[in-house]
């Protein structure tokens, strides 16, 4: 596609990059049938065609974001099922994450979503915030009815109490970093990504992850000094804080690398996977040694079923005779492109799985989403669960966090694969789980 | 460059009381008039060309459009109808003083009926939602244009839409029962309906393929067919353009009728190579797709028919597909061939002409020549059952000569497609793009008698009026 | 009357060319093999186009067969097979059901888009019409379409010509889709079911993966007439399985299985199933029958309804095809019954067609469904760009224009 830059613009590292995007962009459309917001919305800029053109439009102009433009991006779910749609390879991640730091750093907001947004970015990548944070919305979670429905921040502090658990795990032992040495002889050495919300939410993730991997033989390191990915920040369009996680990040695990060496990092979360994957991006103008470095974590970054299929699963228990639903999560199926994966091993764990319609449709978590745009995310949530349940599941399984909370509360219990595959491989029954006559 | 006709003044002086007209009519997102929000639909899958339009709307019903219809009807403001914006030749291209209506959210699916093989739907479902929609039950859509997963049937309508598989089973045309069209005076029409063959004129062939130009589709009444019990592509891979024209008339004297039968040249088989994954072969010159249904006896008795006659013309692999997943693969790169050229390319123009199929080794041998001869390279892809050729040429958008040059060559490639026996388009439409190379293919007693057909349905030419039919001396 | 029967396009221009000068009407024809069809046209001459005789292109490989409008149907149809190809529509021949000893004409057949059994799979005559020549009433000649299986380039009038039965121009040629001939026929023949069961069965036929390209219903009286079916001595219902001979038996037996349920079809060979079908093609089973004959095409679940609602309203005869939404109706040439059909027709969201009648009844009733006030304000506008003084088959179609 035409791009009107001048040779002043494209000087800014971050500008000649979106321009690389653009040009490969041809026009074809192709993106908009397999958006979520377009599918719902039926509106040119509602979709990632629209948005590309929006966000060129705002780009070449060199003028501060307007609220049309801000409006239409913030739409935008992250959940990339564009570019598994997109025949010309456009990097539509990277253009939307630069038009988001262009937003932040040319828009004001209205207040209430700058106190919103600035909560949010102080509190989730801190999981001892968010634990305190979740208790108090835990009291408050019963008012969340009584709040009126008449104007979206409302809208949105509903939704974010909605989506605080009505019982907050305690920590799990193993949710401390460490090093969790492997049973029998040690085959491998990794670090775990151990997240922040995802700790907090529901800790028994981490626990299966590092269990079965220990049992496979594979040590598991948490670095002290590593924390949340960055993510959550950087779809916010916060690039110092998000810079500053990743880099405390690379840190952490190039000192084990350097150290007793890792064989992989591990990332249980895929939304969190798709970001550590894309470090090398992030710091591609960086001086020498960073940029190095990180683009070393993105190399040795692995989503968990990646590393399962590597090193071989087998399950230890009978086959429970369950149907699983696998809920792809847009991170895992669009964002790193692994797809066979988790189904594949599920299905070596003895479980029947089963797809939903519209398996590349977001179930409208999406980061921080389902709080900032509670309407859309509420509407794709039902869109989801309705093509979940039409497959009549025991259970529903998937690798993210965020979809997990998502989904969850509607009758059939939501669960992440690895505590399934580590149950069948000698782990403990997942809570909610109820196990068929032939199992246990 | 395309020449627009001049916009109205005093639609363009009225524009704030026209917008406010249409807000009464629409829900408050259905109108869309800021400028900044308006700029996606400047363009459509042919962005080369753009034209900001006087507003944009977004209807939900039939009722809507009408009367948005009688709305602009009343006010003599032109009307662009707009589906999910993919036509390759600017169908869809807004004018100053137009309003551009845009079906997307039509998109609901409002009966099927598997008994009688037809299904209901709104003119904004995609081409290959309807598939989706009774696929469960083993049906399908038949015509599957490239852009299947994007367009929408109102636009297939529009344009009378082909696809791969049109050899054996049609095109839009062919799989249309009924349609409910909104006139230009705000009327709502139905023709035809779950049955065939409406006695009395064929209004349902002649909207089809009309390009918005005598009334808006607002809802169709599709052909569902059963699908086979299987199908599986085979590849055959020859050295030279020429040896696989040869092949593909052997086959069809044969006898038989391959339900897809897709050519791609050297370019086009790396560029899709690279975005699916499908093992085409890179070594070779000219590539076949070839496809057949049936048992999996029938397929393998098929194949083994189709590889005898392959085997004669000295091929440089043959493969065909072990599984489904191979099958789709091999799909998907030649459904994202178009797209696929953004990959070598920063910009390409897709012509859609259509040849005698025996004169494809000649018309790709000069149409190398020009592309010598202009600087542009071009990447050839080929229904080649029945005759419909994409050249796509590439070029940059960000040099302006470039541009200029690339619609030279698309030109001269139309008018070579003529000059041997065939059309200007075989499945695109004319839209924008080709419209002043009709005189190529017509005189101008046909183009007039076209025009009086325009003015019958649309005596003040207010719909997608630019398009199709060349100017006239005193509009341009 | 005068007949005027030019040997060439140049002719037919001619002809109309001077008719529109004088403003004179003409009533237009083929071979006029189907002068009884529709209303009677008031005209003092005739134009034929049987003088337009002859194939101009035949090219096998690109599926191409271009003719002078004049050309026998038959013509075609032999030299297409000589190359083992066919014309897919199978367009039927009414000689016998009109009482007349002329054949048809391709430009004929395409101008009043007649379609044989073949059209419920493989489209209508219309859908393989590529390309036309013609002469509009204005006298000029205007093509559209080519000779290329796939064009959309500017409006399509191959579609519109075809089925105007001569009111909007005169065909001079025609360029048509054809396919390579199936290797062998075979048809399942189930006995005794009644109609709705028949429609079901036939549904479910033409829903399976079987490919089934004909599918139709002759209740026992009509059977009767069918040389290859009067044995049954029951009501048949038809299904045509036409493929390469390996397919043909493989799917003719696995559509048998799944039909079995219903009743056990009987399997009629190939040369039985050529005989059977163009017995159906031409409506001979109901060309004995005296009075008038209609076409009924309503959705085919509905096909039984307008049969059993006919039977009650006259006594029809009647048989489907197109897999029961084809529906031919015989019954009293009267007003009375006419009306009973277009109201079962529009009851059912059909059309209908009155097909044979005395002179009387076709200049008296409506032969086609009367269109809209919207769309027939439209039709009137078409008509007059094509035939601006309203000179070709004037009241053919609708009584006045």
């Amino acid at each position: 596609m035409q791009t009107n830059f001048t040779a002043e613009q494209l000087r800014d590292p971050d500008t000649a990059t979106s321009n690389k995007v653009l040009r490969t962009c041809v026009h074809c459309g192709m993106c908009t049938a397999t958006c979520p917001t377009f599918v719902l919305l039926g509106d040119e800029l509602d979709s990632p065609r629209g948005r590309i053109y929006l966000i060129k439009d705002m780009l070449e102009s060199g003028r501060p974001a307007t609220e049309e433009v801000v409006r239409h991006v913030d739409r935008c779910l992250s959940c990339l099922s564009c570019m598994t749609t997109c025949p010309s390879g456009v990097n539509y991640m990277h253009l939307v994450d630069h038009a988001r730091a262009y937003i932040e750093s040319t828009y004001r907001r209205p207040w209430h979503e700058r106190a919103l947004r600035g909560m949010l970015a102080r509190t989730l990548p801190y999981p001892g915030r968010m634990r305190l944070a979740l208790l108090g919305a835990g009291i408050a979670r019963p008012f969340a009815g009584l709040l009126p429905k008449s104007n979206l921040g409302w809208r949105r502090l509903r939704a974010l109490l909605k989506l605080a658990p009505r019982r907050l795990p305690t920590p799990d032992a193993r949710d401390r970093p460490g090093v969790f040495a492997a049973e029998g002889t040690r085959r491998g050495r990794v670090a775990l990504l151990a997240g922040c919300a995802q700790r907090v939410l529901d800790p028994e993730i981490n626990a299966a992850t590092i269990r079965l991997l220990n049992r496979l033989g594979i040590e598991v390191v948490v670095p002290k000094a590593a924390g949340c990915c960055g993510a959550l920040t950087h779809h916010m369009g916060f690039a110092e804080q998000a810079h500053a996680s990743a880099e405390a990040n690379i840190d952490a695990w190039c000192a084990e690398a350097e150290g007793d060496g890792l064989d992989a990092i591990i990332v249980n979360t895929s939304g969190c996977g798709t970001t550590v994957k894309d470090y090398g991006h992030m710091f591609r103008t960086a001086p020498g040694a960073l940029r190095d470095r990180a683009a070393r974590v993105s190399a040795l970054a692995l989503d968990i079923s990646e590393y399962l299929t590597r090193i071989g699963y087998a399950p230890t228990r009978a086959a429970p005779g369950l149907t699983v639903a696998y809920h792809s999560a847009c991170s895992l199926q669009h964002g790193q492109r692994v797809t066979n994966e988790p189904k594949a091993l599920l299905r070596k764990a003895g479980f029947t799985v089963v797809e939903p319609a519209e398996p590349h449709l977001c179930c409208g978590s999406a980061g921080t989403y389902n709080m900032m745009q509670p309407d859309i995310a509420e509407r794709l949530r039902a869109r989801k669960l309705a093509n979940l349940q039409a497959t009549r599941p025991d259970l529903i399984a998937a690798g993210n966090i965020g979809c997990i909370t998502q989904l969850s509360g509607d009758g059939v219990p939501v669960v992440h694969s690895i505590q399934l595959l580590d149950w069948m491989a000698g782990g403990p029954l997942p809570p909610g789980i109820h196990a068929n006559h032939h199992a246990e | 460059m395309i020449v627009q006709p001049a916009p109205k003044r005093d639609i363009l002086a009225r524009r704030d009381a026209i917008v406010a007209g249409l807000r009464e009519l629409l829900p408050q997102s259905g109108v869309i008039a800021e400028p900044l929000r308006m700029k996606p639909y400047e363009t459509d899958g042919l962005p080369a060309y753009r034209q900001m339009p006087l507003v944009v709307v977004l209807p939900e019903t039939t009722e809507q459009v009408a009367a948005v219809m009688r709305f602009c009807h009343r006010e003599g403001v032109r009307v662009i109808p707009r589906g999910a914006g993919t036509s390759l030749s600017g169908g869809a291209l807004p004018m100053e003083d137009a309003v551009v209506m845009g079906m997307m959210r039509m998109n609901a699916i409002l009966d099927i009926d598997y008994a009688d093989r037809c299904a209901v739907v709104q003119a904004g479902v995609t081409n290959i939602g309807i598939t989706n929609a009774v696929a469960a039950q083993g049906f399908f859509y038949a015509p599957d244009p490239s852009s299947q997963l994007a367009c929408m049937i109102g636009g297939n309508v529009g344009m009378n839409s082909g696809g791969a598989h049109c050899l054996r089973y049609g095109v839009t045309a062919n799989n249309l029962l009924g349609l409910r069209v909104v006139t230009v005076e705000g009327e709502i029409i139905d023709i035809g309906g779950a049955h065939l063959d409406a006695a009395g004129y064929d209004w349902l062939g002649l909207l089809t393929g009309s390009e918005g130009q005598l009334a808006v589709v607002t809802e169709v009444t599709v052909r569902i067919l059963r699908g086979p019990e299987g199908a599986r592509a085979m590849l055959a891979a020859f050295r030279a353009n020429e040896v696989a024209g040869a092949c593909v008339d052997s086959i069809i004297s044969s006898g038989i009728i391959p339900v897809a039968l897709e050519f791609m040249d050297r370019p086009a088989i790396h560029a899709c190579e690279d975005f699916a994954h499908a093992g085409y072969p890179l070594d070779a010159e000219a590539l076949l797709i070839i496809e057949v249904e049936g048992s999996v006896a029938e397929q393998d008795a098929l194949l083994e028919r189709i590889r005898e006659i392959c085997l004669r013309h000295d091929p440089i692999s043959l493969k065909v597909s072990q599984s489904a997943e191979e099958s789709a693969a091999i799909w998907k790169g030649r459904k994202g061939a178009f797209g696929a050229v953004g990959r070598i390319s920063p910009d390409y123009l897709c012509m859609d002409g259509t040849i005698p199929t025996s004169r494809l080794p000649e018309v790709l041998r000069r149409i190398g020549e020009m592309s010598t001869a202009y600087g542009l390279g071009v990447a050839n892809i080929f229904h080649a059952g029945d005759g419909n050729l994409h050249p796509l040429i590439m070029f940059d958008a960000n040099d302006p000569a470039s541009l200029r040059k690339a619609e030279n060559f698309g030109a001269d490639i139309l008018r070579l497609c003529v000059e041997v026996g065939g059309c200007l388009t075989g499945e695109h439409g004319v839209g924008v793009e080709k419209r002043d190379l009709m005189g190529v293919q017509f005189t101008e007693t046909e183009l007039n008698q076209q025009r009086r057909i325009k003015s019958a349905f649309d005596p003040g030419w207010l719909l997608n009026p630019s398009k199709v039919l060349p100017l006239l001396p005193e509009a341009a | 009357m005068t007949v005027l029967a030019p040997a060439d396009e140049a002719g037919i221009l001619a002809a109309i060319a001077a008719a529109n000068e004088a403003g004179e009407p003409l009533r237009i024809a083929g071979r006029d093999s189907k002068a009884g069809l529709l209303r009677p046209v008031q005209a003092a001459r005739m134009l034929s186009a049987a003088g337009l005789d002859g194939i101009t292109l035949y090219s096998p490989n690109e599926l191409i067969l271009s003719a002078q409008a004049g050309t026998q149907v038959a013509a075609l149809v032999a030299e297409t097979a000589a190359k083992g190809q066919h014309i897919i529509a199978e367009p039927p021949d009414f000689s016998a059901l009109f009482g007349v000893e002329t054949a048809p004409s391709i430009g004929g057949v395409v101008a009043a888009n007649l379609s044989g059994p073949r059209r419920v799979a493989w489209g209508a005559m219309r859908d393989h019409v590529m390309g036309v020549r013609a002469v509009n009433g204005a006298g000029e000649v205007i093509r559209s379409g080519g000779r290329v299986l796939k064009n959309v380039t500017g409006l399509d009038l191959c579609k519109l010509l075809a089925g105007s039965h001569g009111t909007l121009a005169v065909l001079t040629e025609v360029t048509l889709k054809v396919l390579p001939a199936p290797e062998r026929r075979a048809t399942l023949a189930l006995p005794g079911l009644d109609p709705a069961q028949a429609v079901a069965a036939l549904s479910a036929a033409l829903g399976s993966p079987y490919g089934v390209s004909a599918a139709a219903h002759l209740p026992a009286p009509m059977a009767a007439r069918v040389p290859a079916l009067a044995w049954m001595n029951r009501a048949v219902t038809l299904a045509r399985i036409e493929d390469f001979a390996a397919s043909v038996a493989y799917r003719s037996e696995k559509l048998r299985g799944e039909l079995a349920h219903v009743a056990m079809a009987e399997l009629l060979d190939d040369g039985a199933s050529q005989s059977v079908w163009a017995a159906v093609r031409d409506a001979l089973p109901i060309a004995p029958e005296p009075g008038a004959v209609w076409r009924v095409s309503v959705r085919p679940s509905c096909g039984p309804g307008v049969a059993a609602a006919l039977e009650a309203a006259f006594g029809a005869a009647w048989f489907m095809d197109w897999g029961g939404g084809l529906v031919w109706i015989a019954g009293p040439a009267t007003e009375a019954a006419h009306h009973a059909v277009a109201e079962a027709a529009r009851a059912a969201g059909g059309t209908w067609m009155l097909l044979r009648a005395p002179e009387p009844l076709r200049a008296s009733v409506a032969v086609i469904p009367p269109e809209p006030a919207s769309l027939a304000r439209i039709r009137a506008r078409v008509k007059a760009a094509f035939d601006p003084r309203g000179i070709l088959n004037p009241g053919r179609m609708y009584a006045g224009s």
